[in-house]
């Protein structure tokens, strides 16, 4: 019995080592594989197109209702205290460290951290990643390089577009709704922030950027059993890099408010 | 020295042996066929020889150069040497015609646009695809993205041809006009070139010589007259597509069997 648990802890920390492990080797080669030729520029503006631009409707959309949310929240707790001028600062300070880079990152690991699994996987099944080797051409350089330099790229300029669209979602309510002067709310938004919290937001979502497409990429180059693998990539991915984003975005932030 | 040397290659995945100590030897500008059942190591076979898998045990060379042993880049440089065909040709299904035949020219050739346009056009044609270059992998049939997968397979110009089942899942027509492009590529081209097919009729139009593997192990590999006439029960059963014999592990029972227990 006894050991039968030990058998059992022993081969779940060998399986999640050998998972980890795995994992590691293949971001390794990924930066390694960052500045090899050829540099495939159009593989890249493609990847570019699809992970930025196409994503801008859905930052912009789930950034200005969260934003919206928060401020109703705000707005309805310091009125207990009649602290109302303070909703504007804690909702700039909010949406900055910690709302922007964190919801950008989950909605793009939902939103591009599954279509790469579910490219790769497809990809993977199909043998067209065998045809790639056959082809002389390292998968890992043509496939995940172009996909992690997009993702590092894009997150913090989306995360940007989210800063600016929860500055206006705030807006809405606590200058639309609750009555407050457009000027004050300008004013107060920024108050309590620094050139440094813009930075550490930006750092926050490049790291959520490698994780979602090094998350991605390597739950669909490993996809293995057709049909029923190529579905389980995507959601694999999206727990995976969601639990990890949350899991740095902890880390990070300890590291960089000290 | 052969141009690709297999020796004594053994592969097994968990408990299931694939391949038990199989040697065979290609020879430059030979035709080599590889037939044998279902799941009797086949593609396990090319995929050694491509370094896609490891043996567990011996070693494929290639031009002398063992594949197991080369760093990524030497195994990049073989492979630029060899064009491989797969069963379901693998086209990048996001490309078209002409992006996939172009892919490896692009990679790996300095070549102005405008020369890998005409090399794609010459390897379209030489697989009868002219004029498909604009389509994508989706609006072409079976037999059709075949013979894109062997355009893209030749357009570096290989030494060897690998050919993974390249008529499987085909009516017999197309089959044979799939036997017909190998043959006028073996012929155009001068390449080596290893076909596993289960079409018997291409088979002996297409080979120099014909392997058997018979339970990961290789039975026979000699030329197809005397392949016809070996006298080996598998061979023979093989030969004859019959379900009674040693060569399946659990036959069927006869049909009149059947038929006697329900009366």
């Amino acid at each position: 019995m006894v050991l039968t648990v030990f058998d059992k802890v022993g081969a779940a920390v060998l399986k999640g080592t050998d998972t980890f492990g795995d994992f590691a080797v293949l971001a390794g080669r990924t930066f390694a594989a960052i500045f090899k030729r050829p540099f495939d520029i159009k593989n890249l503006l493609n990847q570019f197109q699809s992970v930025g631009v196409n994503s801008i409707p859905v930052v912009v959309l789930t950034s200005l209702a969260v934003s919206m949310v928060f401020a109703v929240q705000l707005a309805f707790g310091f009125k207990q205290f009649q602290a109302e001028g303070l909703a504007s600062q804690v909702e700039g300070l909010a949406i900055m460290r910690e709302l922007a880079p964190v919801i950008t990152g989950l909605m793009l690991s939902g939103r591009i951290g599954s279509a790469m699994a579910a490219e790769l996987g497809t990809m993977q099944v199909t043998e067209q990643i065998d045809a790639l080797e056959c082809l002389a051409t390292d998968p890992v350089h043509y496939l995940f390089v172009p996909r992690l330099l997009a993702s590092m790229l894009v997150v913090p300029l989306l995360t940007v577009v989210s800063v600016y669209v929860g500055f206006w979602g705030g807006y809405l309510i606590l200058v639309g709704v609750e009555g407050q002067s457009a000027y004050v709310y300008g004013n107060e938004f920024y108050k309590l922030l620094a050139f440094r919290d813009l930075r550490i937001a930006i750092y926050k979502a490049f790291v959520f950027g490698m994780i979602i497409a090094l998350v991605g990429c390597w739950k669909g180059y490993r996809t293995q059993g057709g049909a029923e693998g190529v579905g389980n990539a995507p959601t694999s991915s999206v727990v995976t890099s969601s639990l990890w984003i949350l899991i740095s975005d902890f880390f990070l932030t300890k590291l960089l408010l000290v | 020295m052969a141009l690709i040397d297999v020796v004594n290659l053994s592969k097994a995945f968990g408990p299931k042996v694939v391949l038990s100590n199989v040697n065979l030897q290609v020879q430059e500008g030979e035709s080599l066929v590889v037939l044998g059942g279902s799941g009797t190591g086949k593609t396990v076979l090319l995929r050694n020889i491509m370094g896609l898998l490891t043996p567990d045990s011996g070693h494929v060379a290639v031009e002398g150069k063992i594949i197991a042993q080369l760093s990524r880049e030497e195994l990049f440089n073989v492979r630029q040497s060899i064009g491989m065909c797969f069963q379901m040709a693998a086209l990048f299904d996001s490309m078209t015609v002409f992006e996939n035949v172009a892919f490896g020219l692009r990679r790996h050739m300095k070549a102005t646009e405008a020369e890998i346009g005409a090399r794609v056009e010459e390897c379209l044609t030489m697989v009868g695809m002219k004029g498909t270059d604009k389509l994508k992998p989706a609006e072409l049939s079976g037999g059709m993205k075949r013979r894109v997968g062997f355009a893209r397979a030749i357009a570096l110009k290989p030494k060897i041809l690998l050919f993974d089942e390249p008529t499987t899942g085909l009516d017999p027509v197309m089959t044979d006009v799939i036997g017909r492009v190998i043959l006028d590529l073996k012929e155009e081209l001068g390449v080596t070139t290893i076909t596993i097919t289960h079409d018997l009729k291409s088979a002996f139009e297409i080979a120099d010589r014909i392997a058997l593997l018979f339970r990961g192990e290789c039975i026979a590999c000699e030329k197809p007259s005397e392949f016809k006439v070996n006298p080996h029960p598998v061979i023979q059963q093989f030969l004859r597509g019959d379900a009674d014999g040693p060569f399946l592990q659990d036959p069927p029972p006869p049909k009149r069997k059947i038929q006697e227990a329900h009366s």
